[in-house]
């Protein structure tokens, strides 16, 4: 609870900060408190307690996924601090909107109430609608706020309409209540399980699940890079842990009801995620579409429900958002040098700049699933949850999109070292980006070397 | 007192690190510095663990460092086991593999690759301590893959010499033949016992009955792979092909630990053998035909390394004969004195070899014990502990191995003297035909004739101390020892040493005999080639199709390659042209193109328009909701 209280005064430190001429510092000040925010979360851990009315309910679950936001977070700053000091950008202002989403974020990972649910994708979203336009004379960058914004409101619409439905029945927003309803009372009507369906509608456009993933291909490509490396990471972790809890908390008993219509859902997500990510010239728009597969695998979680499908989860998220992060950072430097991000720009980066190709390799292969990064052993982790309930064909269709997402991930790596560029001039990167990203690297490679130990610490 | 355990393989592994990292940046000297004191370090450790063991106030203890393996039903710690079996092995892993490391720093002083030959003999030295100290099957399968590697690296390390390369290759797979029954027998224990943990597989064997036929099958298997790494028939020839090597290499890789390494294997899974009658039988018999077969062809050869391989795969045949005999510590016995004999003699013929400027042919040597002195009376003390003359340490363990066989039958005895008289035979002619005599080789080769620098010398005279007094451990009974080795190793035999009940009038007889027959030879042998100084033909020269026939080894190689390699290359040339180009590459790439064209299909669908986006939206909500609330 503490955490959220904290962030929520970073962020209206961070829009100050510019006032009070804090401009230069406010990066330390925002790391050192985030920092202290996942330290002071960790000690919560084995303390599950409800907070203002059971509006918020802080158990292990939120305490996990609170820590990999705040960590996830953290590791942004890191990586866009070039990006803010270049001053393209009014950096006290962004960094307030994305202390901000990240308070929504937190929210949504760790509610109790369904309005609770829906004011965390609204704090959450909001800031974004603004920072995805905030190139304001990029004609992408508007366009991608504005589809964004509209699309966005859309799905809100579902999302405010399937609590309703489910509060017509119930007469409370609170979950344990829904699910004292659900388990107990029985006979319930069509209009629950059509407030059910709505919810997961407006969910699953937060996810960039088929057929409501139209938006991330064009917003990730408009919005400036940073920004996109937010959506696919940390939003869509909160969004993935909001959507987790309510099922797994209300909806466990019915999932007879759901449970056919969201395999649907998610086989056409592996097989649209992954075929169109195939043919892509764009880098950004290739990191959506595999951001889109990877939803599917992720959904694959919602049907199991049980403490191993919730390990599964936070293991897999935060394998999929280590790696994707550290793309989008070398993304970020290879467009700063290059000048754009298509797919050709990647050309020959094995050798102007063999730290970052390094970084880029380690995150595809980990992104595809190959050992010893740690995506394999989260990949390995959720198929064989889900084989010991027996979702066969389901596995192996999410195996088949691995095959083919292996196409795309490699073609990144080959260009790297394959081709040579006709820019051979070598890219520059302080040394501070280099460690960082090196640190990352680290991180995905020992992870994925001894997965028992970061495993045994989440299911614990 | 086992603190620094850990240490024992890990020192290696970072000499192999510095200098395989540090390759290209190291001096000779530093590198062989590097690598020699690193074994040293681990054989000062081994010892300060051997003297606990050896007076009682350590137990046998097992060392767990970490869960390496922990999925499903499989749990697996890395752990090391110290009983006195391991320690015997450790002690000589690293106490002859340090004296050949100083050897080689002197032998290998000229070459260019250097630092890459330490780097892989200290990863061999690694890998087989990561063999012989593992308290389960997966531990000892990382180090028996480990020395099958480094052995292929050294083989081929003159990788520029097409023929060394293909003598690596073979060796590797053969091995790999070897190794894949290893593994199959690996997995039938795993789906026996339930666990590949040494002290549970070996507590619960109680179940299981003797010669059932699952026992059979593992210990078969697990003989398969013994088979490969130890070179018995029909896995040999890759041995005397693996001579293409460096000199040292063969002394420590093909004769003193990696080739034991089947015998360590089979000591150690003892209890499933000895369930196992079956299996020993054919051991038994693989072992004694592998030993006269290789004896046999080693009557004839005239490269001063093939005469040591060949005698090398005769004598470990001995050692499976006697494994096969149930005798496990006399074969841990004859690994130990053949450890320190052999790899002498491989020693003593690597310093003839540099003397004669990389001459291995036995014909153009001669009269070199003037030269050689040194050389010449080590290599002297081996010949005769090879042959069993007393009190050399091969007279002891040999001497076992027999009277173990008499127990069983006068006619294993006979066969078994006839192959010790036989080594007898050809080590003294090659002894006669290297030292004795006149010189027969170039006038260029004369003058360049020296004795071998300290270096090299040294640990020829330690190893020849070795090799004389290192049957005393093993003094039996009957001569008024105890047989202390015996009664060492027992614990791990399950606590009851096999002793033969021969009375100790027969003990005598027997060994006088042997004694006897030996002397008899070695006066054969010196009459034939010093006294009437014959000297092997020339290439070319007819011969009596027997000495022919003995000369290219029975064909073996010749009929391998007719009936296992030439069917090989044309069945997957076959497969290759058509399954692999037409049937998996047509599959595999029409399975791309579909993909590809799909995407490229499907693509326009996201065509920029937000309304449309949105109507396809809707679409697919009316959808599931049609699917969840009507249907």
């Amino acid at each position: 609870m503490n955490v959220l209280i904290i962030i929520s005064i970073l962020g209206i430190v961070a829009m100050v900060s510019e006032i009070f001429g804090l401009r230069k510092s406010i990066w330390y000040i925002v790391v050192a408190t985030l920092t202290g925010a996942f330290i002071i979360n960790l000690n919560d851990w084995d303390t599950a307690r409800r907070y203002y009315d059971d509006m918020v309910f802080i158990d292990n679950y939120a305490i996990a996924f609170m820590g990999l936001l705040l960590f996830l977070a953290f590791v942004w700053f890191f990586l866009s601090k070039d990006q803010y000091e270049s001053d393209q950008f009014n950096t006290s202002d962004h960094y307030a909107q994305i202390i901000f989403s990240l308070t929504g974020a937190l929210v949504l990972v760790s509610y109790a109430n369904l309005s609770m649910l829906f004011l965390g994708v609204e704090i959450m979203s909001i800031p974004l609608y603004i920072l995805a336009g905030s190139r304001k004379k990029d004609l992408a960058s508007n366009e991608a706020a504005l589809k964004y914004f509209m699309m966005g409101a859309f799905a809100t619409g579902f999302l405010l309409f399937g609590i309703t439905l489910i509060y017509g029945v119930v007469g409370s927003f609170n979950l344990s209540q829904i699910q004292h309803h659900v388990s107990e009372v029985g006979n319930l009507p069509l209009m629950f399980y059509a407030g059910v369906v709505m919810i997961m509608i407006g969910l699953g456009f937060k996810v960039s699940a088929f057929p409501f993933h139209f938006w991330a291909p064009d917003v990730y490509e408009g919005a400036p890079v940073m920004i996109s490396a937010f959506m696919a990471t940390i939003v869509k972790a909160a969004a993935f842990g909001g959507f987790y809890r309510l099922f797994s908390v209300c909806y466990t008993d019915i999932s007879g009801h759901w449970a056919g219509t969201l395999s649907i859902v998610i086989g056409t997500t592996i097989l649209i995620g992954n075929t169109l990510a195939v043919y892509q010239v764009n880098m950004k728009r290739m990191l959506a579409y595999s951001g889109i597969a990877q939803a599917g695998y992720l959904l694959l979680t919602l049907l199991v429900l049980t403490n191993a499908s919730a390990n599964a989860l936070i293991f897999y998220i935060a394998s999929y958002a280590i790696a994707t992060l550290c793309t989008f950072g070398g993304l970020y430097w290879v467009i700063k040098f290059r000048g754009n991000d298509a797919l050709d720009s990647f050309k020959g980066l094995g050798k102007s700049n063999p730290i970052l190709a390094l970084a880029m390799t380690i995150s595809m292969l980990s992104l595809a699933g190959i050992p010893p990064a740690v995506g394999f052993f989260a990949k390995f982790y959720l198929f064989t949850v889900l084989l010991e309930k027996g979702f066969m064909p389901l596995v192996l269709l999410s195996v088949l999109g691995s095959l083919i997402s292996v196409y795309y991930y490699f073609k990144i790596i080959i260009k790297m070292y394959g081709t040579a560029s006709d820019d051979t001039s070598t890219l520059y990167i302080s040394i501070f980006n280099k460690a960082v990203l090196i640190i990352i690297l680290v991180a995905i490679l020992a992870i994925g070397i001894m997965p028992n130990f970061f495993l045994g610490i989440i299911t614990q | 007192m086992t603190e620094l355990t850990w240490l024992i393989p890990l020192l290696p592994l970072i000499g192999f690190l510095i200098l395989g990292i540090g390759n290209k940046y190291l001096t000779k000297s530093v590198a062989s510095t590097i690598a020699c004191a690193t074994i040293l370090g681990s054989f000062l450790i081994v010892l300060s663990i051997l003297f606990p063991l050896i007076n009682g106030t350590l137990a046998n203890t097992t060392i767990s460092y970490f869960d390496w393996i922990n999925t499903g039903s499989v749990h697996l710690s890395f752990s090391f086991l110290l009983d006195p079996l391991s320690i015997t092995m450790m002690t000589i892993i690293t106490g002859v593999g340090f004296l050949i490391h100083v050897y080689s720093a002197g032998y290998m002083s000229h070459d260019e690759g250097m630092t890459r030959y330490f780097a892989f003999l200290n990863l061999f030295v690694f890998s087989m301590l990561l063999l012989v100290m593992g308290s389960n099957y997966i531990v000892l399968f990382a180090g028996w893959e480990g020395v099958g590697f480094c052995s292929y690296m050294l083989i081929g390390f003159w990788y520029k010499n097409q023929n060394y390369n293909d003598a690596a290759k073979k060796a590797f797979i053969m091995n790999r033949i070897g190794d894949l029954g290893f593994l199959l027998g690996m997995l039938l224990i795993f789906q026996t016992f339930g666990s590949l943990d040494y002290a549970t597989v070996f507590t619960t064997t109680s179940s299981i009955e003797s010669n059932s036929s699952v026992i059979i099958a593992i210990t078969l298997l697990l003989f398969v792979g013994a088979m490969g790494k130890s070179a018995q028939i029909p896995l040999y020839t890759w041995l005397p092909d693996a001579m293409a090597g460096p000199t040292p290499v063969s002394a420590l890789i093909h004769a003193a630990t990696m080739v034991t390494a089947g015998i360590y294997m089979v000591v150690r899974s003892n209890v499933l053998f000895s369930l196992a009658p079956f299996t020993l039988e054919f051991i038994q018999i693989i072992g004694l035909a592998t030993a006269l077969f290789a004896a046999t062809i080693g009557l004839v050869q005239n490269d001063i390394k093939k005469v040591l391989a060949y005698s090398t795969v005769s004598q470990l045949g001995y050692m499976f004969f006697a494994l096969g005999l149930g005798a496990y510590s006399t074969a841990l016995f004859h690994v130990l004195t053949h450890a320190f004999f052999k790899a002498l003699l491989f020693l003593c013929a690597g310093s003839v070899i540099h003397a004669m400027s990389g001459e291995q042919d036995i014909r153009n040597m001669g009269g070199l014990a003037k030269k050689l002195p040194i050389t010449f009376y080590t290599f002297l003390i081996a010949t005769l502990a090879i042959s069993g003359i007393p009190p050399f340490a091969g007279f002891f363990s040999k001497d076992e191995i027999l009277a173990h066989a008499f127990e069983h039958s006068p006619l294993l005895w006979g066969l078994g003297l006839a192959g010790a008289l036989m080594t007898t035979f050809y080590m003294f002619r090659l002894l006669f035909l290297t030292f004795f005599g006149s010189f027969r080789g170039t006038e260029h080769q004369k003058n360049h004739l020296h004795e071998s620098p300290l270096s090299m010398t040294i640990p020829l005279m330690v190893l020849a101390v070795l090799s004389t007094i290192g049957g005393f451990i093993g003094i039996p009974e009957v001569m008024g020892g105890g047989n202390w080795l015996k009664k060492f190793i027992s614990p791990v035999l399950g606590g009851t040493a096999e002793v033969h009940t021969l009375s100790h009038e027969t003990e005598w007889l027997l060994m006088g005999l042997s004694v006897g027959a030996v002397l008899l030879v070695i006066a054969i042998a010196y009459i034939i080639y010093v006294s009437k100084k014959t000297v092997p033909l020339t290439e070319g020269v007819e011969t009596s199709v027997a000495q022919k026939t003995l000369y290219h080894k029975y064909y073996i190689d010749e009929i391998y390659d007719t009936i296992v390699v030439k069917p090989s290359y044309l069945l997957s040339n076959m497969l290759h042209q058509l399954v692999e180009s037409k049937l998996i590459d047509g599959f595999v790439n029409g399975m791309g193109t579909a993909v590809n064209k799909t995407s490229a299909a499907i693509r326009f669908v996201q065509d920029g328009s937000i309304s449309y986006y949105l109507f396809a939206m809707v679409v697919g909500i009316i959808m599931l909701l049609f699917f969840n609330t009507v249907i």
